[in-house]
């Protein structure tokens, strides 16, 4: 059906452990463009694996501004780098002051990171998503969160509240 | 085609006719040949038609053998529609809400609404492409079509249904809404269970410590380019092993000669694929794809829940006790990928009859009749979304995310 003639090529022995030679060579030489293509971009991608966490002090509420008695949920802004940007992000967290100081617990369910909700009148936490619930001391009570919630060291200066956070 | 040459008795090993043109080679040669023989010489196209469309399908082979041809096209409705999401999306936090709201109110005229309905088309194609794939991957199950030669095609097609969800997944968070953020903050937390690489992986995907403007971005990467590249190369591989191999024929043979592909497997192919268009058009027009407040890490009145096809996986993540959470996070669903990777040697019978094979089909039919129940649970039980008043208002980028 087509044109294309059988065309005789070397055959002979040396030109065999020649080819071998050279393909060997051929293989090595893609090897390297191979790492000069995913090497790079493996690194840039893979750069927020290496990033660097520090604990830093971050600045809440007023302490007077926090009632005694029943946890609370408060919303702070904090300055973080969102990828490309740097921006002021809101957060929220559960606080309940008392005599003995300042409780601080994070709102993502140490399950899976939905956030829980604060329910007083049954003095617990309770995650919707897998129905994680917490007593007030953020122990798991029920459900599936492995750990209880993240509790945040706090400190009181110039009566402002601070907790201490991964950023 | 001739009817007699249709008669002919077709079988893998049966020589293509060379088409017309081809028999009379000085035609094509002639001097001044007409556009399509001169095409012809050059691309050698109408043999490669030919071949598929005279592609011997064996006796028996019907309606379940359209499923493949019908995920082809929903494929072409998604790459279409896709493209032309892209060209009003915008993937930033400050922009991709607004973004999505304009697709789904902006573009009108002539009593239509014309982002809506891609939008609709797009959203719905997806989840037809989930009930479609798994219809296909039981239909081969059963038929033992994974057998020896079709191991790898088999193996290309696990790769193809990871690589479906992956594009569910990623393209979920796009949006940007309180669905999009909350299934996304989940989702990515459960590969954190993965041992040794958990946290490694999470990060790779959420381009940071938390779910923010990096991650939106590493998403459309994946969702746009990286994961269709994926797909195209796969499916292309996948259909010429399915070509290659030959479509097998009932687990128990049937009387009657194999018929050419077209038309009577291609008519079945064509009603099908009718179908299952009809089904994502007249989804997108009565229930057109809605869109929620604006991600807010800190908004309390909302309760996240995936979507539909994931609430198998959400239902098994509720029942697990917290001492087995990685099982359920991470052992059940790898070990049901692992072994529909491993499925041809895990099967090591020689016959693909259902009856011959007794051990793989029962497992497989109770997983497949889990996941369907699990799933069923989720949908039934309903609740997520808001509980208090919804908002659509675009908050000032500074409240947002
Ligand atoms: C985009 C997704 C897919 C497309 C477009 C596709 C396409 C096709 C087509 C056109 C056929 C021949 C007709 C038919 O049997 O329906 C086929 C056969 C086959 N597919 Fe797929 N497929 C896809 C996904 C999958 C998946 C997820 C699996 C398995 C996990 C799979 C496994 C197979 C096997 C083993 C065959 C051979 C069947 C036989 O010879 O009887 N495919 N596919
Ligand atoms: S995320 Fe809270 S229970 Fe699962």
């Amino acid at each position: 059906m087509s044109e294309t003639k059988q065309v005789k090529v070397d055959q002979s022995p040396e030109s065999q452990d020649r080819r071998k030679f050279l393909g060997g060579a051929i293989g090595l030489i893609n090897a390297a463009i191979g790492i000069a293509i995913f090497g790079p971009v493996l690194g840039f991608v893979g750069g927020p694996i290496f990033q660097k966490r520090k604990k830093i002090w971050v600045e809440v509420i007023e302490e007077a501004e926090l009632e005694m008695g029943a946890a609370q949920e408060v919303t702070y802004s904090m300055q973080v780098q969102d990828g490309y940007r740097k921006i002021m992000r809101r957060y929220s967290i559960f606080m309940k002051r008392s005599a003995g100081g300042v409780t601080a617990f994070d709102p993502a369910c140490p399950h899976l990171g939905c956030r829980v909700k604060y329910q007083g009148d049954k003095e617990r936490y309770f995650c919707p998503c897998h129905g994680g619930v917490f007593d007030e001391e953020g122990n798991v009570v029920a459900g599936p969160p492995p750990e209880p919630l993240k509790q945040y060291a706090t400190k009181v200066e110039d009566g402002m509240i601070y907790i201490e956070k991964e950023v | 085609m001739s009817e007699q040459e249709t008669q002919k008795v077709l079988t893998p090993e049966t020589s293509v006719e060379a088409p017309k043109t081809k028999s009379k080679e000085d035609r094509l040669r002639q001097d001044r040949p007409s556009l399509g023989d001169w095409l012809e010489l050059r691309l050698g196209w109408w043999g490669f038609v030919r071949k598929n469309l005279d592609e011997p399908m064996p006796a028996g082979v019907g309606w379940w053998q359209t499923l493949g041809n019908l995920l082809l096209t929903l494929m072409v409705f998604q790459f279409t529609t896709g493209i032309a999401l892209a060209i009003y999306y915008s993937a930033g936090p400050e922009t991709a809400h607004a973004s999505v709201k304009f697709i789904n109110e902006g573009v009108q005229f002539w009593g239509i609404n014309w982002g809506l309905a891609v939008r609709g088309l797009h959203v719905y194609g997806s989840a037809a492409i989930v009930v479609a794939t798994v219809l296909h991957i039981i239909r081969v199950f059963y038929w033992g079509s994974y057998k020896k030669p079709r191991e790898l095609t088999w193996v290309l097609g696990v790769f193809i249904f990871f690589v479906i969800l992956g594009l569910s997944f990623t393209g979920y968070l796009l949006p940007w809404d309180q669905k999009a953020y909350w299934a996304t903050v989940v989702g990515t937390n459960m590969a954190k269970d993965v041992p040794v690489l958990g946290t490694a992986i999470q990060q790779m995907l959420l381009g940071g410590p938390e779910v923010g403007a990096a991650t939106l971005s590493r998403f459309y990467a994946l969702h746009v380019m990286v994961l269709p590249a994926a797909l195209i190369v796969l499916m292309g591989l996948h259909l010429y092993l399915v070509r290659k191999h030959h479509i097998a024929g009932p687990v128990v043979p049937q009387k009657g000669k194999p018929k050419p592909f077209y038309p009577d497997q291609l008519y079945k192919d064509a009603w099908v694929v009718l179908g299952g268009v009809a089904i994502i058009i007249w989804l997108a027009v009565v229930y057109p794809p809605g869109l929620e407040g604006v991600a807010d890490p800190t908004g309390v009145d909302f309760t996240p829940k995936p979507e539909w096809y994931y609430l198998g996986l959400y239902e098994l993540l509720k029942i697990m006790p917290k001492e087995l959470k990685i099982v359920g996070t991470v052992v059940i669903p790898g070990v049901i990928s692992l072994g529909m990777i491993l499925l041809p040697w895990l099967d090591r019978s020689k016959s693909r009859h259902p009856a011959m094979r007794p051990g793989i089909i029962i497992a497989g039919t109770f997983i497949i009749l889990m996941i369907g129940f699990m799933t069923m649970k989720g949908v039934l039980e309903g609740g997520g979304g808001h509980e208090e008043s919804e908002s659509t208002e675009i908050s000032s980028p500074e409240a947002s995310v």
